[in-house]
């Protein structure tokens, strides 16, 4: 679907119900049928499904909106301007890295833009251990076709798909594992791997671009750096949420807003809605379930060096990925990211790790990401008014097995692929590896939890739906079960961590809330 | 007694001036000035840069060539203050971690960024290969502030083929609602005009020019 010219005009008056940082100069009070707080995938397809159901919405978001102008191309600056904490966020307990964004679309302007529906068998085992009766994958169908169609989800092109990803495929067809070209929501991708620093070709169909615009043209307001303190509430009802506007990057507050709604909707992330929720009086957790059961997709990486120059430069950012051993625990992609953030992970200081970066343009690095289920933290405010939180993490011994086997594979299909040699990224080991025989040492307990980097960029279930009341903060449609008129849409609400990447999910499920509630309003 | 503790104080005094020298003196001025770098964290992001990307190593950039004050300063200005702070303390941290783990060789309790070339090396190796997990996570978040502001050089990436491509991005509506970051709508850069077909789809050109800011200058 190609989307078509919107009337001048028109743009021009969309152009109206855009707030900016610069364009606050008093107070505001506002009101609105239905306030969204959080722009990201969630929030923003929530928001445009409301306001084409005829429904006035106003969407809040706390960074700014970018344009290619102002994407850093280079990717620690970039970071630092679109990242919350400047993207050096971790965990403690089990150290990992994990990053949250803070700009108009939230995680889509910097993400890879993957498109994985998962496997009936994830919803099945949501359904039955949380009593989700109507979670499931056929239900969902629709919403996933209409969210599809809407942002042009499909299978990375092979003329963009470039070395770093072929090559994965090579490594899969060699050792006979099932893989694919990553669908993705991207149209027209000349392949310049941006996508984490933001896509200046604007292929990526990030929320800005996409569904934002499109809420806009239907009469949705929206307002940029406008940080939400506290949801008011009055016993079983919400009435709206206040907060300041807050300056892009400094993060100072100035002005005081309140918005009222007849009905709000959170989808501020995982990591936030969750102390958004604890700074308003402990709202909504009768269960004692908001803040906890934190899981996340431990990622680790591998990388591989090839005897010659790949064109690591070009290429779809993540464009293929095997799905062969999801029902294992894990899911292989192919990944490139810029240099500077990949090196966290080179091993060696001096002649040793200049050694290693002269061989960039001859190495690839593909990722794993694990469905550590039994591996679960907290997210708590802190103090202040700040909704960045203390997150505390801890990776079960148990799970450790199942990213060894991860980063064994990894370092296999390296060597099917002709790799030279590989540099797995586990501390105490040899940091290089030049065979598949020598790799083996990745699947014994010579690699324990706290020698694997990992990083940790899906989050889940701070705010998780059950179907009883005394289990889960949210329902099914993602209303709290304590207050009748707030509903929770980012993948807070996943009841476990769904086994792929997660934005196509939160997507087709905030669609299916939207629906549940322009009906109810 | 009143002697005692005259002697006491006095060497209260002595230490508390040489702690302060040890922290804040004999820092040489740089002939630039920085938004937030002091003289003891520009001397010390020079000092670690030169010892972790030797001269004369597998990528012709070295240290001493990469303006890391630099670039850890224009970082500093989008830093998350809190994050800025930790940065610092891993600064001074580095800067004093003599006085915790002498530097092998003469005098190797001085301050890191006196320490020969060779010491340093030694310091930083001790803290890469310990067997100490909470000593390799201090090095290697020094060693990730270093390689971002080594690796984010326009030379490093034009060496390692990895600096962005120039193309001219395409115009769409999201362009003509969204103002430049900090600037109202009438400074929007784009009119309803200005836009034109959407993202093409044709793989970037490899052999095509690079972007601007990391293109070699003419000397």
């Amino acid at each position: 679907m190609s989307v078509p010219l919107v009337d001048p005009a028109e743009l021009l008056a969309m152009r109206g119900r855009l707030r900016v940082f610069a364009q606050y100069d008093r107070d505001v009070r506002e009101s609105a049928d239905v306030v969204v707080v959080g722009s990201g995938p969630a929030g923003s397809v929530v928001a445009y499904e409301l306001a084409a159901a005829g429904r006035d919405v106003i969407l809040l978001e706390e960074g700014p909106p970018f344009t290619p102008s102002e994407f850093t191309l280079e990717g620690g600056l970039s970071m630092a301007r679109t990242m919350r904490e400047s993207g050096l966020r971790t965990t403690t307990g089990s150290i990992m890295p994990t990053m949250q964004a803070i700009c108009l679309g939230g995680g889509s302007l910097v993400n890879s833009a993957i498109c994985v529906r998962p496997p009936a068998f994830v919803f099945d085992a949501w359904s039955e251990m949380f009593e989700l009766e109507h979670t499931t994958r056929a239900e969902l169908e629709t919403h996933f076709d209409a969210v599809g169609e809407f942002l042009g989800i499909a299978p990375t092109p092979e003329d963009v798909l470039g070395k770093r990803n072929t090559l994965f495929r090579d490594g899969c067809d060699a050792l006979g594992i099932s893989s694919e070209p990553i669908a993705r929501n991207v149209r027209g991708c000349k392949g310049t791997g941006e996508c984490f620093t933001g896509c200046r070709n604007r292929a990526k169909q990030s929320m800005d671009i996409s569904y934002i615009p499109e809420a806009l043209r239907l009469g949705t307001r929206v307002f940029t750096s406008v940080q939400v303190q506290h949801i008011l509430s009055e016993g079983t009802r919400v009435r709206g949420v206040e907060g300041q506007v807050v300056e892009p990057f400094t993060g100072k507050r100035s002005y005081k807003l309140h918005f009222d709604a007849q009905l709000v909707v959170l989808a501020a992330g995982c990591m936030a809605t969750p102390v958004l929720l604890q700074k308003s009086g402990n709202l909504a957790n009768r269960s004692d379930q908001v803040g906890r059961n934190l899981q996340f997709h431990p990622g680790v990486a591998v990388a591989g060096v090839f005897p010659e120059p790949i064109d690591v430069q070009f290429g779809a950012t993540q464009g293929y990925q095997s799905l062969e051993f999801l029902d294992r625990g894990f899911k292989l992609e192919s990944l490139w990211a810029p240099p500077a953030v990949m090196a966290v992970r080179t091993p060696g200081f001096g002649h040793e790790l200049l050694q290693h970066f002269s061989a960039i343009p001859r190495t690839a690095a593909w990722d794993a990401i694990c469905s550590t289920h039994r591996s679960l933290g907290t997210v708590r405010a802190r103090r202040g008014a700040t909704l960045d939180p203390a997150l505390r993490w801890h990776l079960h011994p148990d799970d450790a097995p199942l990213l060894r086997e991860a980063l064994h594979t990894l370092a296999r299909l390296f060597f099917a692929a002709g790799a030279e040699r590989i540099l797995p990224g586990v501390a105490r080991l040899a940091p290089v590896m030049h065979s598949a025989d020598e790799a083996r040492v990745l699947l014994t307990e010579a690699v324990q939890g706290r020698d694997l980097v990992t990083g940790g960029n899906h989050v889940f279930s701070t705010t998780r739906m059950h179907g009883r009341a005394d289990e889960g903060v949210v329902d099914e449609i993602g209303r709290c079960h304590d207050l009748d008129n707030l509903y929770i849409a980012d993948t807070g609400i996943f009841p476990r961590c769904p086994s792929v990447n997660p934005m196509y999910t939160a997507m087709a499920l905030a669609r299916r809330q939207a629906h549940a509630i322009a009906d109810r309003l | 007694m009143i002697a005692a503790v005259k002697l006491a104080a006095a060497i209260l005094v002595v230490l508390l001036g040489l702690g302060l020298r040890r922290l804040l003196g004999g820092y040489p001025t740089t002939s630039r000035s920085y938004r937030h770098l002091r003289r003891r964290e520009i001397a010390l992001l020079r000092a670690t840069t030169d010892a972790m990307f030797p001269a004369r190593g597998a990528v012709p950039v070295s240290g001493a060539d990469v303006d890391a004050p630099g670039y850890v300063d224009a970082w500093f200005d989008v830093l998350h203050p809190l994050r800025r702070f930790q940065i610092r303390l891993l600064l001074l941290f580095f800067e004093q971690v003599t006085l915790f783990f002498w530097a092998p060789g003469p005098r190797g309790w001085r301050r890191f960024s006196a320490l020969s070339l060779q010491q340093r090396i030694e310091v930083l190796r001790g803290w890469y290969s310990s067997h100490w997990f909470a000593r390799r996570l201090v090095f290697t978040a020094l060693r990730s502030v270093l390689g971002i502001a080594y690796l984010g050089d326009p030379a490093t990436m034009r060496f390692l083929r990895v600096a962005p491509y120039d193309f001219a991005s395409p115009v769409l509506d999201a362009d003509v609602l969204y103002p430049p970051i900090g600037q109202g709508p009438d400074e929007i850069v784009y009119g309803p005009e200005d836009r034109g077909s959407p993202a093409d789809g044709v793989p970037i050109d490899l052999d095509g020019p690079i972007h601007p800011d990391y293109a070699e200058r003419p000397l």
